[in-house]
């Protein structure tokens, strides 16, 4: 066992424990407690092991290309032409293929992720399809024509790396820690965000902005997407819709749908209740009043204001009834999710009247309305969703185009073939390919079709550090806008626990919007609903349009609900309840549809949708829990796995709504009676980057948001292939080392094999005054050992062009200058004309020393012909102000058969005063002083600290984590293990102390040190230990800037701005309003125009203008000419004035 | 002044030093870190190098390797001040280390592998140098060379294929300069082991003694009894406890520290005894930047209206 449990574990059982003595059987006697499920946190990694961290991702681009890919075929499966009634061409099947490689001369096609990251290319596969067509009057069957491209996901199940050993990996040049989830896109690595959103096809109960009660339906089926509302205006309830011109009253309404009888509308929509009854008397009165008490005429009132259905309407045609019109738009327009089969509006009448009812509740009591916050209401949508969505248009574009073409073809009278829509299909292009790849290398997700516009659907993946890519996999966007100042979307919501990590959120304008999975979660994916609804008929559920109103609203009946869409009542839900989770734990029914009772709307609610968040629990049975320790040691021994424990009932995935229907224990020992579950470990709330920091629950919870941001900027490890990418900043830790205080989240996630950071001795007291504003003093001897020191890889690439007119670039070997020596500056090249590597560079040294033709641009030059004499030199050199080396050079050809040189360079860098580092308690400060080893303070030992913390950063911050830390690092290092830090558990204080005891060292970890200056012992004592410390990625040597001269804007003629432009510090107002305070009129005038933008000019002082040589161009004279200083922006002005017809004059007086 | 050594081992002094003040314990604690001039290599040629670590990394790990700097204070030069052009035996000793793996196993490359270079190197006037006399065979070589019981220090490992050829040049140096050159990884130093003086006071809950361990070192001396201590009393017993890297004996390396201890001192009295007059140091004119050279340096006022006497700028 690793670790101490909460739970109280009497003495450890070992094989060899005396069981023959009497009253000690297995090693307990009577008096012991009831054992409990040690190490039932083992279930974690065996979760991990087969779900993975980046799972969802995965789940859902997988359940796209095998179930959704078919479902939008199938949908859109025919093609047919408006010229010839006869030609069909019908899609059969379609499915995606391995990835491979576009080069059209390469043997074997099958590619690499990693080949595809270093030759910018795309990591994609084939769609290829099936298609059945008439030629003529033949019927053609065709397979496998490709149609276009899709990006694969890595480690989906397309992917050549799904389900390789850690050997294969390797050989493939990828890390096996590595997450996927993520695209290869241009050679980028891109991650689509989760989105978070409301779910669709369930009714919301909120206010609008008037406080009036509302309740809104996201409908969304693969046809159409739209929101229904049914709202009040005046005590008054509507039905809205966009594509209804005015708001339908809603007695209206249902009397279109065919519920006519006052006395039926209002037993539907109230029941019995008397109280609803009241509110809802004045509905039936407007519809007496606008003289509507038929079915049709409803219909006529609402045909006559529907709006869509007027266009679908060809000129051809008849024109339609307007109540048709009205039809059509209920049936599949409004609320598009209730299905309306052979004109049966009973299913939609009563969902409507449901959501009236739920209206009228929360009229009478505001407490009905729902919580748009709550996670239960939030559906996520993934990866496949999006590409699903994607897909669909463009396929459906795709079609478009191909029908056009098909009928220009068939138009023509006389073809001297067959017409063959097959080379049609081919012809198709690269729509649907480069469509996918502009909307995930934009992020661009512009579907009109859908009416959605989204962008930043998309980043890339960030590589600062592994923990920064694993934290983007996890990360959840919000559709909420930032800007917008309300803090119930941003505010910790008592249901995300387990679900979603409390802690690892952006400080700052997307903070609580931005949010991170927590360790052991899933989101599901689109469930078949037919099953489950037979199942629920099965189980004693009435149908629901065998019902009037009074039935539906008894008090003992629960209306049951599939995925929004009632489906029927019964009279026992709690046995019905147990009865589906019984089938569901018998694996009857998916492992992750959810079913709960809201007791507060008399419903049963089953949910198979997608984007549902669950985790997995263990089942409690009367007290017990179902998992036993002879399951974890079979679990431990290998001989199941985590899906057993699921298909035997024993652990069972619950969602956000069906937590709400469960008592869940958080340990063993809190299991009662009414307990249904227990928790597998309650550290798994925490997300991955929570789970890095030790001892968590002892901190200050804003430090522990301030380390899930600072630990994705930490330099360390980032994957086991670091040495062979080649990305455009890289930084790697020379000496990395795994924490001395890990927790078991670390072991998961395998931060132990990539880590960032060093174990620090450090003292914790006051030096020098260097160390003030949380300032780190760092012992120069650590530093010459090689703390903290670090690499910093950086891209630079270049493409040898090959241009129209047949000229290219060329690479061209080192000049010789006239002293027959290769300049400095060219010395790092190799003939090729590429620095070679291992070679030194210093600033402006040339790298890549390519040559463009000067007529590369001309295209009136027949190809063959250019005249490539003359070339211009256009070298790529080395920018920073360090010198650096050559790691490696790759020459290759991207997809566009373009020559592409990327060398990658390569600086190590030592610590220096003001280099950032981080404990992993959210505590960063900047190195403020290094200092020879003989001044530092020393125990009585010998050891100096590597790294000096002053105490002042303790009291505000209270970050005890970081105090219990040391603790536990220094008994760690006296006893030579590893301790760990888990949340809610970790290494007891207690028994650290008592290690550090039985060492010879006080209890606390403090010693008492000597000054190393004047060898005098220290009148305090000084908290000594190893801390975990990250050297953070914001070096001074990328921030320094200085400049005394430099460049100059071109338009304005004032220094540039930018430390990349070796840009001026700015003056600003706040500056010049203090020196203007003080009184410094001149130094105001030095800086703002003598060292900007001076400009001298003549002006005239008769017309008012500038001239110049003296000469006023207005007055044609010299006469009266001064010339003065002005600032070069204010001459822009004038000029620009000018311009616009306006006369500025400038009139001059003598100056005193 | 006492030296009383308690425990001798080939990388350990345990010693008791009596009699001294605080001041020099401390400097001599201080000598024993920064001060002591061992051989480390500094300078690290690179011919080959398709290992998977970099350059910089493999030459930061050659540097960490302790050499052994036996007699390296008097019989080697720094090269700074050496006659040689560039490096020569009596400043540097070369090593190499040409190793390539050709075996499907991983090759551990280790300090072993290193091996000494005969040198030939001219002076400035051409003429040879000759190597120094009197070094010990195995001056220059890392430490626990081929030494059966003892492990060498992991350079790098080597995969079938790759190679390392690298020539490094070890030069003596100061750890001031980089903590290559320190000969001790720690210098424990320990006065007082029952705070009689009350240099320190320690915190407790309940129980000082229960609470704060006392150190090994208590034995040596008696436990505190109420007879009163002095207010004048100090410290005059230090408890030593040196640990090397191996680079330089231990006996060795407190002798030398006393010896550099005593250069220091006689620097410094040097220092003092030179007239005033002399270039450089002592010349009070251009000890404070910017100050008028005046005739008499007692008429001198400066900035804040201090005579120069009193500033104590005239040392004479």
């Amino acid at each position: 066992m690793l670790e101490d449990e909460d739970v109280d574990v009497k003495p450890k059982i070992t094989e060899s424990d005396d069981w023959t003595t009497p009253g000690n059987f297995h090693g307990k006697s009577l008096t012991d407690e009831v054992k409990t499920v040690e190490d039932k946190w083992q279930l974690l990694p065996a979760f991990l092991k087969t779900r993975g961290l980046v799972k969802q991702h995965i789940d859902s681009y997988n359940h796209f290309v095998d179930v959704e890919l078919k479902n939008i075929i199938k949908a859109n499966e025919k093609v047919t032409s408006d010229v010839d009634p006869k030609f069909y061409l019908k899609y059969t099947d379609i499915h995606v293929g391995n990835p491979e490689r576009q080069d059209a001369d390469s043997v074997d096609k099958s590619i690499t992720p990693h080949e595809a990251r270093l030759r910018d290319m795309t990591y994609s596969a084939p769609i290829r399809i099936s298609v059945e067509y008439t030629r003529g009057k033949q019927i053609v069957r065709r397979r496998g024509i490709p149609i276009g491209r899709l990006p694969v996901m890595l480690r989906s199940n397309k992917c050549i790396l799904s389900g390789k050993d850690e050997e294969t990996l390797a050989r493939y040049r990828e890390c096996p820690l590595d997450p996927g989830g993520y695209f290869v896109v241009k050679g980028t690595e891109k991650v689509i965000l989760v989105q978070e959103q409301l779910s669709k096809n369930r009714m919301i109960i909120e206010t609008d902005p008037k406080k009036n009660v509302q309740a809104s339906v996201t409908s969304s089926t693969h046809e159409r997407k739209s929101k229904s509302y049914v709202a009040t205006k005046n005590g008054k309830i509507y039905l809205r819709h966009n594509s209804i011109g005015d708001d339908v009253p809603i007695v209206v309404a249902l009397k279109a749908m065919g519920v006519t009888s006052d006395k039926e509308i209002l037993q539907l929509v109230a029941g019995h209740d008397d109280e609803y009854k009241e509110v809802f008397y004045i509905n039936i009165e407007e519809a007496l009043r606008m003289g509507i008490h038929t079915e049709m005429q409803a219909l006529e009132w609402i045909g006559a204001r529907s709006k869509s259905a007027r266009r679908a309407v060809g000129p051809a045609h008849q024109k339609r009834p307007v109540w048709e019109d009205a039809i059509e738009t209920l049936s599949t327009i409004v609320l598009a999710h209730v299905p309306v089969e052979n004109l049966n509006f009973r299913p939609k009448a009563i969902y409507v009247a449901v959501m009236v009812r739920r209206v009228l509740m929360a009229m009478v009591d505001e407490k009905m309305l729902d919580d748009r916050d709550y996670v239960g209401n939030k559906r996520l949508e993934l990866a496949g969703q999006l590409l699903s969505l994607l897909f669909e248009d463009l396929f459906k574009k795709f079609n478009h185009d191909l029908k056009l073409n098909i009928d220009k073809v068939l138009k023509k009278p006389n073809r001297t073939t067959e017409f063959d829509a097959y080379t049609q299909l081919l012809y198709g292009g690269d729509h649907i390919t480069s469509g996918f790849v502009r909307a995930i290398s934009t992020g661009n997700w512009s579907l009109k079709r859908f009416k959605m516009e989204r962008a930043g659907v998309t980043h890339v993946l960030s590589r600062l550090s592994y923990i920064s890519a694993l934290g983007m996999m996890t990360r959840i966007s919000s559709q909420f806008e930032k800007t917008r100042k309300v803090s119930g979307p941003r505010a910790l919501q008592p249901s995300q626990w387990g679900m979603l990590c409390p802690s690892d959120t952006p400080e700052g304008e997307a903070c609580g919007l931005v949010k991170n999975l927590a360790l052991m979660t899933h989101i599901t994916t689109d469930v078949e609903e037919e099953p489950i609804v037979n199942i629920c008929y099965m189980l004693g559920v009435e149908d629901v349009c065998l019902l009037t109103g009074t039935e539906l609203y008894r008090r003992d009946t629960y209306i049951v609900s599939l995925n929004g869409n009632l489906i029927g009542v019964t009279r026992h839900p709690l046995k019905f309840v147990t009865q589906f989770r019984k089938l569901r734990r018998n694996g009857f029914i998916n492992e992750f549809v959810s079913v709960y009772i809201n007791h507060h709307h008399n419903s049963v609610n089953i949910s198979s949708d997608g984007g549902r968040i669950c985790r997995p629990m263990i089942i409690v049975e009367n007290s017990f829990s179902k998992v036993t320790s002879e399951h974890i040691k079979m679990l431990k021994a290998g001989k199941i796995d985590f899906d057993a424990f699921l298909t035997q009932g024993l652990v069972e995935y619950l969602d956000v709504n069906e937590e709400n229907d469960a008592y869940i224990a958080i340990s063993e020992n809190d299991i009662t009676e009414t307990s249904t579950h227990l928790e597998i470990e309650p550290f798994t709330l925490l997300g991955a980057c929570a789970g890095l920091i030790p001892y968590p629950h002892h901190n200050q919870s804003p430090r522990n948001t301030y380390q899930c941001a600072m630990g994705k900027q930490a330099i360390g490890a980032i994957a086991y292939n670091q040495l062979n990418r080649i990305d455009t900043l890289l930084y790697l830790m020379v000496y990395p080392q795994q924490p001395m205080v890990k927790t078991k989240t670390i072991e998961l996630i395998g931060y132990d094999k990539l880590p960032a950071g060093q174990n620090a001795m450090v003292a914790v007291m006051s030096y020098s005054g260097y160390d003030i504003e949380d300032a780190l003093i760092l012992n120069k001897a650590s530093l010459d050992r090689g703390f903290g020191r670090c690499q910093v890889m950086r891209k630079y690439s270049t493409m040898i062009r090959k241009y129209p007119n047949g000229t290219h670039d060329r690479l061209a070997d080192a000049p010789i200058g006239l002293d027959g020596v290769i300049p400095k500056k060219y010395q790092a090249l190799e003939p090729d004309g590429i620095a070679g590597a291992g070679e030194r560079v210093d600033t402006n040294d040339v790298i890549v020393n390519k040559q463009s033709p000067s007529n590369a641009l001309d295209n009136s030059i027949n190809p063959g012909q250019a005249d490539s004499s003359t070339y211009k030199n256009a070298p790529m050199s080395y920018k920073s102000p360090v010198p650096g080396f050559v790691d490696q050079v790759l020459i290759t050809d991207t997809e566009s058969e373009q020559t592409l040189v990327k060398a990658l360079l390569r600086q190590t860098r030592r610590p220096e005063l003001g280099d950032k580092f981080s404990s992993r308690h959210g505590q960063k400060g900047v190195c403020g002083l290094i200092v020879p080893q003989a001044d530092m303070p020393f125990n009585d030992r010998g050891i100096t600290p590597d790294v000096i913390m002053n105490p002042h950063g303790f009291p505000s911050r209270m970050t005890v984590g970081k105090m219990i830390e040391l603790l536990s690092g220094k008994a760690g290092v006296i006893r030579g293990t590893l301790e760990y830090g888990t949340a809610f558990g970790g290494s007891k204080v207690d028994d650290m102390s008592q290690v550090l005891i039985d060492n010879g060292y006080s209890y606390a970890g403090k010693e008492t040190m000597t000054s190393g200056i004047t060898g005098e012992c220290h009148t305090f004592y000084t908290y000594l230990g190893p801390i975990y410390y990250q050297k953070l990625k914001h070096m001074v040597l990328d921030k320094m800037h200085a400049r005394a001269r430099g460049p100059r804007a071109v338009l304005t003629r004032q220094p540039t701005e930018g430390r990349s432009r070796d840009g001026g510090l700015r003056l600003g107002e706040m500056e010049r309003d203090a020196l203007l305070g003080y009184g410094a009129a001149h130094l105001v005038r030095e800086r703002l125009m003598l060292s900007s933008d001076l400009f001298h000019v003549d002006v005239c002082n008769d017309c008012g203008t500038m001239g110049y040589n003296t000469f006023c161009p207005m007055c044609k004279s010299q006469k009266n000419i001064s010339n003065i200083q002005i600032p070069y922006a204010a001459k822009l002005l004038f000029q620009e004035l000018l311009a616009m017809n306006i006369y500025p004059k400038i009139s001059l007086e003598d100056a005193v | 002044m006492r030296v009383r050594v308690r425990s001798l081992e080939s990388e350990r002094i345990n010693f008791v030093l009596e009699d001294v003040d605080l001041a020099l314990a401390n400097a001599l604690r201080r000598i024993l870190i920064a001060d002591l001039p061992t051989m480390a290599i500094d300078i690290v040629n690179i011919e080959e190098n398709s290992s998977v670590l970099v350059d910089e990394f493999i030459a930061h790990r050659l540097g960490m390797v302790p050499l052994i700097s036996t007699a390296c204070d008097k019989l080697i030069n720094y090269n700074r001040d050496c006659v040689c052009l560039d490096h020569c035996p009596k400043c540097s000793v070369e090593l190499e280390l040409n190793i390539k793996c050709t075996t499907p196993e991983t090759v551990l490359v280790t300090s072993n592998h290193l091996q000494i270079k005969g040198q030939v190197a001219n002076d400035t006037s051409g003429n040879l140098i000759d190597p120094p006399i009197g070094l010990p065979d195995n001056f220059g070589l890392p430490i626990n060379y081929h030494q059966e019981g003892a492990y060498p220090i992991t350079l790098c490992k080597l995969r079938q294929g790759q190679e390392l050829r690298i020539n490094c040049i070890a030069k003596k140096g100061i750890n001031k300069e980089h903590a290559k050159w320190g000969p001790t990884s720690a210098v424990a130093f320990e006065y007082d082991p029952y705070n009689k003086l009350k240099h320190t006071h320690y915190w407790f809950e309940q129980d000082e003694r229960a609470e704060w361990p006392l150190s090994a070192n208590a034995t040596e001396e008696a436990p505190p009894d109420d007879s009163p201590i002095g207010l004048n009393a100090e410290p005059r017993t230090f408890y030593f406890d040196v640990e090397a890297t191996g680079a330089l004996e231990p006996k060795d390396m407190i002798l030398l520290a006393f010896a550099e201890l005593q250069n220091k001192l006689a620097g410094i009295v040097l220092a003092l005894d030179q007239p005033t007059d002399q270039e450089g140091y002592m010349d009070n004119n251009n000890l404070v930047e910017g100050m008028e050279p005046s005739s008499t340096a007692a008429d001198q006022v400066d900035d804040w209206g201090v005579g120069a006497t009193q500033g104590g700028f005239d040392w004479t």
